[in-house]
């Protein structure tokens, strides 16, 4: 009477692959340092491995958390993760989806628990994209600040910001395009739009803007701008290296520049004609 | 020996004061798990004959509707195994191989876009080579209780041209006679209702899914607008017995049709039943204002 033995079979193979689970994921961060020493295949050994181990199991139904349980969040990331390697073949489709499971071990099926349209995948992708930019710059960061580097002008700071994020998406520029048009869907339109105004703003933040006026609007405002335009210009780009397109950003962040200082040069010139005009009233009222 | 073990199990059950006993409701009747089972099987053999055209009047075709969106839902992919439990006359297997089949031809369409400028001996031969592919490795495995429902589904596959990809089991929900982490996907369309132990059937359909499979149900379920569901009911008790006695000359399949679907749980017990069963990511959707719910769980 196999109903009768399932419940207690189904808790103890969730504890056992719970525990084989997490000394996987400890192990993995391991075998992919020992990769890069000894060139030797861990690699080979890896894909070995998926098939063998049973995939991580779940927290029982009362939902209580433990150190070692993976969420149903985490096995979505861990697919898309995967998936990514299949977008250049197959674009940002529930088809690289359903290879991305694949590799994981489980059923093409499970490219169902997302959108048929690609949606999740490009945010996952533009959330990690940002995620690693956030690491750069912070690094840069603590360099500057233990002294061990030079503090970038602003404009140059700016630039190699925008580079190294445009950068990321050089693997997968050929169907980069397309994820941009479903990135403007009404649907995804309030999470893009709000993981492109957090990376702009990591980007100010480590570029040391304290500014609490109106400022802090126009700089993101400017950033954004900059940004967009680069990438769009970035899509149709064919010189090698895309090196057109880091001119036009050079040259948009120059622009920006040189705007910010006519428009406080504006503003002093003002300032002082105003000035001057009170003077000249003064003068002539006595 | 399903019975005999159904038996068994019941009495167990019974002695452990679990469940309602062996009492189960057929319809608005109360009659034992044996009787459920054998009458439903009665019902099946006496409509299999007319089941399509019945499904066409009593719904007025909008069941071919429900199942399109239960595929369109599923969105398989070429290479995709479905087990369809309870599938019968066959409407989900033969809609699977459509889709996958279309599926397919925009796969090979853009991989040769991709290879331009192909000499025609290089197009002709790799439309050779894909010719065996048509379907890309998918296949449908068809299961049903009953013998009447499998040789009318068979019968329909001949006349309409499928043969690939298509297989014809004899078997029961409860006890499915397949391995482990055997299928991609799992669906159930119109048939759960008919199930004497639901819960069985929820366990065997974890069992024989892969992990990462997915679980689909299709089922009548509760409407909750209350003027729909007067207009819903007048329907289903007024007109659909009459359809049954006019156009298959049995009013009390029919009868039993509606009555189960009255019987049946609604939308959120029967997702906590799927969760119990281990499933995750449990969801419904309601189609028509819930006349119709498609249940859809993964194993993971």
């Amino acid at each position: 009477l196999r109903c009768q033995h399932y419940p207690a079979l189904r808790a103890l193979q969730t504890s056992a692959t719970l525990r084989r689970a997490f000394d996987e994921h400890r192990k993995e961060p391991l075998t992919s340092s020992s990769q890069q020493h000894f060139d030797s295949p861990p690699a080979g050994h890896q894909p070995e491995q998926e098939p063998q181990r049973p995939r991580p199991s779940y927290t029982g139904q009362g939902g209580q958390e433990s150190e070692d349980y993976e969420s149903e969040e985490q096995l979505q990331h861990r697919i898309l993760t995967a998936a990514l390697e299949f977008v250049p073949e197959h674009g940002w489709t529930a088809e690289a989806i359903a290879e991305g499971a694949k590799t994981l071990g489980l059923s093409v099926a499970a490219a169902g628990m997302f959108h048929s349209d690609g949606s999740e995948l490009i945010l996952h992708f533009v959330s990690e994209c940002n995620n690693r930019l956030s690491k750069l710059l912070e690094k840069e960061h603590k360099l500057v600040q233990l002294g061990e580097a030079e503090k970038k002008p602003i404009d140059e700071f700016l630039r190699d910001a925008v580079e190294a994020r445009l950068r990321m998406l050089i693997p997968y520029i050929e169907k980069w395009p397309q994820a941009l048009s479903v990135l403007l869907f009404p649907r995804n339109i309030p999470a893009s739009l709000n993981l492109l105004t957090s990376m702009i703003d990591d980007i100010w933040h480590y570029a040391g803007d304290q500014s609490t006026d109106f400022n802090w609007y126009t700089r993101r405002a400017v950033l954004t701008a900059i940004y967009n335009t680069t990438e769009l210009v970035m899509m149709q780009d064919s010189s090698p290296g895309f090196k057109d397109t880091w001119r036009f950003l050079e040259n948009r962040v120059a622009d920006a520049m040189t705007m910010s200082n006519t428009a406080s040069q504006v503003q002093s010139t003002g300032e002082a004609v105003v000035q001057g005009l009170m003077g000249a009233a003064v003068t002539v009222s006595n | 020996c399903p019975a005999l073990l159904a038996r068994l199990a019941g009495a167990v059950r019974a002695s452990r004061g679990l469940a309602a006993g062996p009492e189960m409701h057929f319809g608005f009747q109360t009659v034992t798990e044996e009787e459920r089972r054998e009458k439903i099987y009665q019902v099946f053999e006496s409509v299999a004959k007319k089941y399509d055209v019945m499904n066409d009047s009593m719904t007025l075709g909008i069941h071919r509707v429900w199942k399109d969106i239960l595929m369109h839902k599923m969105n398989p992919c070429p290479g995709t195994l479905l087990l369809d439990v309870a599938g019968g006359t066959g409407d989900i297997a033969f809609r699977f191989i459509n889709y996958v089949r279309s599926v397919r031809q925009r796969q090979l369409q853009r991989k040769l876009k991709q290879h331009q400028n192909l000499s025609w001996q290089e197009i002709f031969e790799s439309y050779q080579k894909d010719k065996f592919d048509s379907l890309g490795d998918s296949q449908v495995v068809v299961c049903d209780i009953n013998r009447e429902m499998l040789k009318v589904g068979k019968q329909k596959a001949q006349h309409l041209g499928y043969s690939k990809g298509l297989s014809w089991v004899l078997g029961n929900a409860e006890e499915l006679p397949f391995d482990d982490d055997k299928f991609d996907v799992y669906t159930i369309a119109f048939g759960i209702r008919n199930v004497t132990r639901i819960d069985l059937a929820l366990q065997e359909a974890y069992r024989v899914l892969k992990p990462g499979g997915r679980f689909l149900c299709l089922e009548f379920s509760h409407v909750s607008n209350p003027l729909l569901s007067r207009l819903y009911d007048l329907y289903s008790f007024q007109v659909i017995p009459v359809l049954g006695e006019v156009i298959a000359g049995d009013w009390k399949s029919y009868q039993y049709l509606v009555e189960s679907i009255r019987q049946f749980p609604p939308q959120e017990e029967l997702k906590a039943m799927i969760e119990d069963a281990g499933f995750f990511k449990v969801d419904y959707e309601n189609l028509n204002f819930g006349i119709v719910a498609i249940h859809s769980g993964f194993k993971l």
